[in-house]
């Protein structure tokens, strides 16, 4: 292992007592407890970390936080391997493995790199020139080639092993950024006593107040940053939410947040998430996001060795980490000479400032000399030297001279973008501020206000005075009584920049976007070719559109397409952001709902009978219902469900039904509501009476349909199907309360209270007869067809009857209170058993239906009217009703409408497929010539033979006729005879036993 | 006619109960429920019928009052569900029907929803993983009552004590999923 | 976005459910130009900036119908009520004999 060559002997806030071994691409290192991999690869000396993704340009560390656009790696192995994660905001940990992407073989010798070599080819809108023609090629040949080409890391295989969670939060104040804007806002905000949250993505407080080392109080500003978290931490009312990225903001105050609970751990500890997702609903934000500090374009300004300032300042004083020996700094504002200062403090080199304004200020002199270096006032870097490392840099003097300058390590600094992204995600637009030559937040979201850097303060006082400002007003304004704001003392620093947008003398690449490799050049093309509009410069560049949306970019460009159009920058524009502001893995926001926990399950009475009995189940919406129960000596489904049937047929079977919704109708006008809502009447229905209704949407179309059941003078109980329960029932409170909201009529669901099963077939009263308390009366003549009534059961358990066919057998619906609904199926199958009993599925229930011609969901489609189904009979004449006016539209009564009829396969072999649709016998299978489809088919075992369901133009007219079903999806095609849609007992005589 | 005694089973078919002292888990299989629901233009006849049968008035906002052994908690406009422990078999329809003929609908929904307590003092750190309202102190107190969602399936809840201890119902088929969701996110609280 | 519902107070948006326009009153059905009407009810709607008149079903709460009415360009919600109100207002006004 190697020694940590770059590790300052002192200095820093890292915990040199807990050494940690880590490895980068294969090869073990260390690095100390409170570093970053960024960090701790800097101390070691490894300064090429990447490839860049067009051109596989070597790349090293640009930055120190979140917007880094260079440092992308692979992290963990297998399922936990994790790609394009940020090196500076890794925390490092005993046992990280980490690797760096988009090479091959190795990051030294990258054979990728010729892509470099072919550069002219390469320039912006490359792909849309080159291959366009033909069209067929791209997705086999260009796109595969240019993915291998270029490109990031490598996602995981497998299924993430990592849980993740979802959550939410409530406060009074949320405050975004815990730097010194931050701190100081939530600390003024919290003595009220008011909710505060402080939300800041790195693993300590602090923000730039730490990594400038500026005093506060007089004092390092460690001792500030730690006392305010002791305070905010002591609050009860005060939650501090390190590592958590606020990402989004949304309407009225809601604020998407991800929180990275394990990432800084090897594993996950049990019981804990990967990451949380935070969903924060807060009355008032304040944004203290800080800025982010530009680079300068110039030539060569990839090479590794070249950072930003801050950044530099960032590994010195938080890490005590050189991030080179032999520093020439390249400014044009007065932190670059903040910078060497302190690299001169800590023993470095400084071997030039150049700085690209003339005139410099007294203090900047001072400092430079101060530091010991050459002053180069009105100069710029033209191009840097080295290979995968910087070994030098070209400057051009201000008279206008070229002097070539050793150094190991580029600081620049092009002055500071306000992070701003949050006040845009409501639409908000950034506005121009000249004086510090960038983009300010413009309007606020409703309830946010800005401090500190985010709103164009740079300096520290400033930032401590707008965050106590900040905080105490929020709360003020929500009520909360504040002494006033407090801040400590803190000086600010000169800013003084005088705009460098781009070094016209360099010739080689100046690379303004490093994660998508666009270049001056790029812009400069995309200009002349007339893509003017930001939007149109970003679509053609890419610029801006790599994972880190272009915050170390998008400003330059923009300045770089307003000096080529000969517009200001405000003229020019502004691309607005949209959340998230950093990258949200997809698993964090599926959180828990994922897998077996995807959406929830509903489980009907009789689950865990039917799970301990074999039944094969089947989701319906979310119900999971029994499909079939086969029996061991069963071959296949198809078996299983022809056994069901005939059982049924032949002697009785149970089915669980409670997955129908059912609503318990009650008040005076309970009659006239159902009147209403059912396009046929129920007022006039008897009590102890049910009859099947259908529902309409207002324009006409079938919506749903149930039976009703009368169970007294103001009391109705309906039932609806299993797929619409949730619908109907929303459809039904929205007619009571927006419709008719004099009607006295309470709804109440019932779904849920009654475990309710059919009883079918000849021996079902026989069965029932064994299960139902003796005093109740089941004969035929005291519970005939449509009958309903109350009973008991098992000596008093309440109950209801009700004599319902979907089968077409003698059939019943017993309910009991679903915690009875396990005892009641055993009760059945024990007591059946004399007369074979056995329990069927909705599978052999479906294939009953279609032998009967009852309509169900395929023929319920939301396309067809009660007259398509044969159903035209019960539409009310009357009465006013939902669907009444608009369902007598000429296009909707049509005669040529696709009605409900049978088919029949006249090649008794040949199956039938749902969904073949029919055409004339002699005619051609063409569009023109559908005349409808089949919904529903079924082998049916009574009938010997497929059957099935259809709808046909002018079907009930044309029973007899023999025409085609044409399947071009499983490319079949077989004639089919237009039979009476009812297959079996087309009398009824079963039915009423 | 079998004569064996019927087994009532509980909506929650995988459960297991979490005993702690952050956070402890309870099903509540023990409950009689009935939904009341208001006639038109009796709203002053049922308060009163209330009134003298139980000595307390119905809550008109999100609340929940007990007397006399049975609890009342506001389910929506015009709505209330009562709540009471099943002892000597009471049946909270059976009870109430005779009382409101004609001025208010009595549903049974004793086996319309299943029922758990979470208690302890990490209890709303674990509800905050699904529960989207807020239940600091400050902003729900014991005796309030929510209608919302957690984990996408509609519940019910109240804060019955301040333990806290939260009484939670959902639609009974959705127990066992509930119950997933509750226990994973229990996890991260129970050592 | 959330809701102020009257009922339950301030709840996110995955609690409702979006249930129409709420400046449109279902017409009569025996009217001569009943077919008219009721085209103009179901589809003809105005798409104008500003505030609009919405449905909201607090579907994962009360239950209760809201007319929630609400900026369409900034979702800045300006009043909410509980339908069923605003519904016998409206039918009260409707009646022969009111004077609105």
């Amino acid at each position: 292992m190697r020694r940590q060559s770059n590790r300052l002997g002192e200095g820093g806030i890292i915990d040199r007592s807990k050494p940690v071994t880590f490895t980068f691409d294969g090869a073990p290192y260390q690095g100390y407890q409170g570093d970053t991999l960024a960090s701790a690869l800097l101390a070691n000396g490894v300064t090429l970390v990447g490839r860049s993704f067009k051109y596989h340009r070597p790349r090293g560390v640009l930055s120190a936080g979140s917007e880094e656009p260079n440092a992308l790696v692979e992290l963990r192995s297998e399922n936990y391997r994790e790609a394009n994660t940020k090196a500076t905001m890794v925390e490092l940990f005993d046992g990280l493995s980490a690797s760096s992407q988009n090479r091959w073989p190795s990051l030294r010798l990258d054979f990728m790199s010729i892509n470099s070599l072919l550069s002219p080819i390469f320039v912006a809108g490359f792909y849309y020139k080159t291959f366009m023609w033909p069209a067929a090629l791209w997705e086999k040949l260009y796109e595969p080639a240019i993915r291998r080409a270029a490109g990031l890391g490598r996602a995981a295989q497998g299924e993430d092993p990592d849980h993740y969670e979802k959550a939410t939060a409530h406060c009074d104040v949320l405050v975004v950024g815990g730097g010194a804007a931050g701190l100081n806002a939530a600390l003024n905000a919290a003595r009220s006593g008011a909710r505060v949250i402080l939300a800041d993505e790195n693993a300590q407080l602090g923000g730039r107040a730490l990594d400038d080392g500026l005093p506060i109080d007089g004092a390092p500003p460690v001792q500030w940053i730690d006392s305010v978290r002791e305070q905010l931490e002591r609050e009860p009312n005060v939650v501090v939410m390190r590592r958590t990225t606020v990402f989004g903001v949304y309407d009225t105050g809601t604020y998407g947040a991800l929180e990275r609970v394990s990432d800084h751990l090897a594993q996950a500890k049990h019981g804990f998430p990967r990451q949380r997702l935070w969903r924060i609903i807060a009355k008032r934000t304040i944004l203290a996001t800080g800025a982010t500090e530009r680079p300068i374009v110039f030539g060569g300004n990839d090479r590794p060795g070249v950072m930003l300032a801050s950044a530099f300042r960032t590994y010195l004083n938080r890490y005590g980490v050189a991030p080179g020996r032999r520093i020439v700094v390249f400014t044009n504002n007065d932190s670059g000479a903040l910078t060497a200062a302190e690299a001169a403090l800590a023993g470095l080199e400084v071997v030039a400032i150049v700085d690209s304004r003339r005139g410099l200020s007294a203090e900047i002199s001072k400092a430079a000399s101060t530091a010991g270096t050459r002053m180069i006032s009105g100069g710029v870097v033209i191009d840097t030297v080295g290979k995968a490392k910087l070994s030098g840099v070209v400057i051009r003097t201000g008279e206008g001279e070229d002097v070539r300058l050793s150094c190991d390590c580029l600081v620049m600094s092009g002055g500071w973008n306000p992070n701003l992204q949050l006040t845009t995600h409501l639409g908000g637009k950034p506005t121009w501020n000249d004086a510090i030559a960038a983009f300010v937040p413009g309007t606020h979201p409703p309830g946010m206000s800005v401090a500190g850097a985010a709103g164009g303060s740079f300096g520290l006082k400033d930032a401590l005075d707008e965050g106590a400002k900040a905080g105490s007003e929020a709360v003020a304004s929500l009520g909360w009584k504040v002494a006033g704001p407090a801040s400590p003392r803190a000086d600010n620093q000169p800013y003084g920049i005088r705009p460098l947008w781009l070094v016209e003398a360099s010739k080689s690449k100046a690379l303004v976007d490093f994660q998508n490799d666009v270049t001056a050049a790029d812009i400069a093309l995309a200009a002349r070719e007339g893509f003017q509009s930001v939007e149109h410069l970003k679509r053609y560049t890419t610029l801006g559109m790599a994972t880190d949306q272009g915050r170390t970019s998008n400003v330059n460009a923009l300045a770089i397409m307003a000096k080529a159009t000969d517009r200001s920058i405000p003229e020019t524009g502004m691309t607005v952001a949209r959340p998230p502001y950093s990258p949200v893995a997809i698993g964090a926001l599926a959180g828990h709902h994922r897998g077996k926990s995807f959406k929830a399950v509903r489980r009907p009475p009789s689950y865990a009978w039917a799970k301990a009995n074999g039944g094969v189940f089947v989701e319906t919406g979310l119900w999971l219902r029994p499909a079939y129960f086969p029996k061991s000596d069963e071959r296949d489904w198809f078996e299983t469900v022809c056994r069901e049937v005939k059982t049924v047929r032949s002697a009785v079977g149970v089915c669980d039904v409670s997955t129908l919704g059912k609503v318990d109708v009650q008040g005076k006008d309970a009659g006239e509501f159902l009147d209403k809502i059912y396009m046929n009447g129920l007022k006039t229905l008897p009590i102890g009476k049910a009859r099947y209704g259908g529902m309409l949407r207002e324009d006409g179309i079938f919506m749903d349909d149930g039976t009703i059941a009368r169970l007294g003078e103001h009391h109705y109980f309906v039932t609806t199907t299993t797929a619409n329960a949730v619908k109907a029932f929303q459809h039904m409170e929205f007619c009571a309360q927006w419709l008719w909201p004099s009607l006295d009529v309470q709804l109440i669901s019932a779904t849920e209270q009654w475990a309710q099963y059919a009883v079918a077939g000849p021996k079902s009263r026989d069965l029932l007869r064994k299960i139902i308390d003796p005093e109740f009366d089941i004969s035929d003549e005291a519970f005939p067809y449509l009958q309903v009534g109350k009973i008991t059961v098992c000596g008093g358990i309440k109950g209801r009857l009700f004599r319902l066919s979907f089968s077409g057998e003698r059939a019943y619906e017993i309910a009991v209170p679903a915690r009875y609904g396990d005892a009641l199926m055993r009760a059945l199958m024990d007591a059946g058993q004399e007369f074979g009993v056995c329990p069927y599925g909705a599978e052999a229930l479906a294939v009953m239906r279609i032998e009967k011609g009852h309509i169900s969901g395929p023929e319920l489609n939301g396309n067809t009217t009660p007259r398509d189904v044969g159903l035209g009979d019960m539409i009310a004449k009357k009465k006013d009703f939902i669907g009444r006016v608009l369902g007598e539209r000429p296009g909707i009564i049509d005669p040529d409408r696709p009605s409900l009829i049978g088919f029949r396969p006249v090649d008794k072999n040949m199956r039938m497929r749902s969904g073949a649709h029919i055409v004339p016998l002699s005619a051609p299978a063409t569009a023109a010539n559908d005349q409808g489809y089949l919904t529903s088919v079924a082998y049916s075992p009574t009938v010997g033979d497929w059957i099935a369901l259809g709808l046909l133009k002018r079907g009930p007219e044309r029973i007899g006729e023999k025409v085609r079903a044409v399947d071009p999806v499983r490319n079949e095609e077989y004639v089919v005879e237009v039979v009476n849609p009812c297959f079996v007992d087309p009398e009824g005589e079963k039915l009423r036993g | 006619m079998a004569n064996t005694q019927w087994v009532a089973a509980s909506a929650f078919v995988e459960w297991r109960d979490i005993p702690g002292s952050s956070v402890s888990v309870t099903r509540r299989d023990d409950l009689t429920m009935a939904n009341l629901g208001v006639f038109e233009g009796q709203s002053d006849k049922v308060l009163e019928v209330i009134r003298s049968a139980y000595g307390i008035d119905l809550p008109r906002t999100p609340k929940i009052v007990t007397a006399r052994g049975t609890s009342f908690l506001w389910y929506g406009p015009n709505q209330w569900l009562a709540v009471a422990a099943r002892e000597q078999n009471r049946d909270l329809e059976l009870e109430l029907e005779p009382l409101f003929s004609g001025v208010a609908s009595i549903v049974d929904q004793t086996d319309a929803r299943a029922v758990v307590e979470i208690s302890g003092h990490r209890a709303r750190d674990v509800l905050a993983k699904g529960v989207p309202i807020d239940l600091h102190p400050s902003a729900f107190k014991t005796g309030d009552v929510a209608i919302t969602h957690a984990s996408h399936i509609g519940i019910v809840i109240c804060q019955m004590d301040d333990n806290p201890t939260y009484q939670i119902s959902m639609f009974r088929s959705f127990a066992d999923s509930f119950a997933e969701w509750l226990f994973h996110s229990c996890e991260e609280f129970s050592n | 976005m959330r809701i102020q519902c009257p009922c339950c107070g301030e709840r996110s948006l995955d609690e409702f459910t979006y249930y129409g326009d709420a400046s449109v009153t279902r017409p009569n059905a025996f009217a001569p130009t009943a077919m008219s009407d009721y085209h103009a009810y179901v589809y003809q709607r105005d798409n104008r900036d500003g505030d609009h008149r919405e449905l909201w079903y607090h579907a994962a709460g009360c239950h209760a119908c809201l007319v929630v009415t609400r900026n369409v360009r900034s979702h800045i919600i300006s009043d909410v009520r509980i339908a069923r109100e605003v519904a016998r207002e409206r039918d009260a006004a409707a009646l022969p004999g009111s004077t609105s």
